[in-house]
């Protein structure tokens, strides 16, 4: 069960390719989505006080 | 700040990712090359000024001389040799002069001191193709492919680490998949983005305390907090960063390598390891541990080898004796585990010793954020206050 969050997660992030098998067909078009509206929200209500990246320094 | 900006994705990533995917196979590297350029000197110039900039020379000599790396060549060596003395001079000069005279009474000191944009991660990748060329493990390529790995400025920054032999397949491949590619592409980088700015850069209120002033006017109860907040703030800063190259990456059609896979959480420091910066990990491996004898030499040489290449690691990491406490705290650490193991064996597959190895690892690995993140004497100040009071 843990392992099937973890890849929905991953598939969710864009870091895995294969879907999860609940995820094919019209109900994770929905998700993906939802993924991106949500990041863009969150993006938008926190991008006014960016900072540098840590490792840019290094 | 470049992935957390507008002109990056504007001016950079998108119309050459549309360019490299459109262009025929013999332009694409060039492509590459020429935005690469682009990206370098404009976000050099903001960051360093006009000598900032000026740095896309290091690049171009490193891809003249690299036509010269024959398997055996000295010529190889002397490009290892030039790329280590570089990031000695901008990135150690200070730190290593200052060590023979006071900081305050340094004749030697470099005032206009600068650091190239991206240089310790450039530097390894030109390490390791000299290194690799000389071992005959990777074929030459051409000049444009050669200058296209090292400008491939997704990964020219910050990582993660590429390997030649890995790119060069995916350059020469025509890019196929487009509307997948940016689709998880994009996906990739809105979540790096988030990470940043919803995760990173909101613990930044509290990491900003980690300061000789404020450790000594807190409540000592709080201190533990503001270096967990940081050891969060770490993992989604840097593995945000991570994920908008990769994602970067793959709107090209390329993919690099991962950088992170759940690293808190493991039940020991050698897993954590392997799956934190798993790229700078796996470049320390290749061309400082194994050289140096790896596993195959008597067992104290491979635990001087461990602390050998974390001591590497912390001074990569930054020029100063905080960087080289923590990179030798993370040695003990892999050498007391290692030790651990050979002492008991197998590691216990019941629950509870799995539970409290995994919680142990991330006190150990979170205890150790204070020498990375301030000086010496303000992270000695930190654990003074925390222990003693």
């Amino acid at each position: 069960m843990l392992a099937t969050f973890r890849a929905t997660l991953e598939y969710l992030g864009g870091e895995r390719d294969d879907v999860p098998q609940f995820l094919a067909g019209r109900f994770g078009q929905l998700a993906r989505c939802a993924v991106w509206a949500l990041a863009i929200l969150l993006i938008y209500a926190f991008c006014g006080q960016s900072s540098k990246f840590i490792y840019i320094d290094f | 700040m470049i992935f957390n900006t507008l002109s990056y994705y504007l001016f950079f990533l998108i119309p050459s990712a549309a360019l490299y995917r459109l262009a025929p196979g013999r332009l694409r590297p060039w492509i590459i090359v020429i935005f690469g350029s682009g990206f370098f000197l404009y976000f050099a110039y903001g960051m360093a000024g006009f000598w900032g900039a000026a740095c896309l020379l290091i690049f171009l000599w490193e891809s003249l001389v690299s036509r010269l790396y024959r398997p055996s060549s000295r010529w190889c060596l002397l490009g290892i040799l030039q790329s280590v003395l570089l990031l000695g001079i901008f990135k150690y000069w200070n730190f290593l002069t200052g060590l023979l005279f006071a900081h305050d009474a340094n004749p030697m000191r470099w005032q206009g001191e600068f650091l190239p944009l991206g240089i310790s991660f450039f530097t390894f990748e030109f390490y390791h193709y000299a290194w690799d060329r000389r071992a005959g493990k990777t074929e030459a390529g051409t000049l444009g492919e050669y200058l296209a790995f090292i400008l491939f400025f997704p990964t020219m920054v910050a990582g993660p680490i590429k390997r030649f032999e890995d790119f060069l397949p995916k350059l020469r491949a025509r890019p196929i998949g487009w509307s997948q590619d940016w689709e998880r592409g994009i996906t990739r980088i809105l979540v790096g983005l988030v990470k940043k700015m919803s995760v990173a850069d909101l613990l930044t209120a509290w990491t900003n305390h980690l300061n000789s002033h404020d450790i000594l006017l807190a409540d000592r109860r709080i201190l533990p907090l503001w270096g967990l907040a940081y050891g969060i703030k770490i993992y989604a800063d840097f593995s945000g960063y991570s994920d908008i190259a990769i994602g970067s990456a793959r709107l090209f059609g390329i993919r690099v390598p991962e950088n992170f896979n759940w690293p808190y959480g493991r039940r020991n420091i050698q897993r954590f390891w392997q799956c934190w910066h798993i790229s700078l990990t796996r470049w320390l491996i290749d061309y400082v541990y194994i050289p140096l004898g790896g596993s195959r030499v008597s067992s104290p040489r491979i635990y001087a080898n461990i602390i050998t290449v974390m001591l590497i690691s912390g001074l990569w990491h930054g020029a100063g004796i905080n960087f080289i406490v923590w990179g030798v705290w993370h040695g003990l650490l892999l050498a007391g585990h290692r030790f651990w193991r050979q002492l008991r064996g197998d590691p216990s597959i019941h629950p509870v010793p799995v539970f409290l190895s995994r919680v142990l690892t991330f006190v150990l690995v979170n205890a150790a954020w204070p020498f990375f993140c301030m000086d010496l004497h303000s992270a000695i100040l930190f654990y003074r206050r925390l222990l003693i009071g």
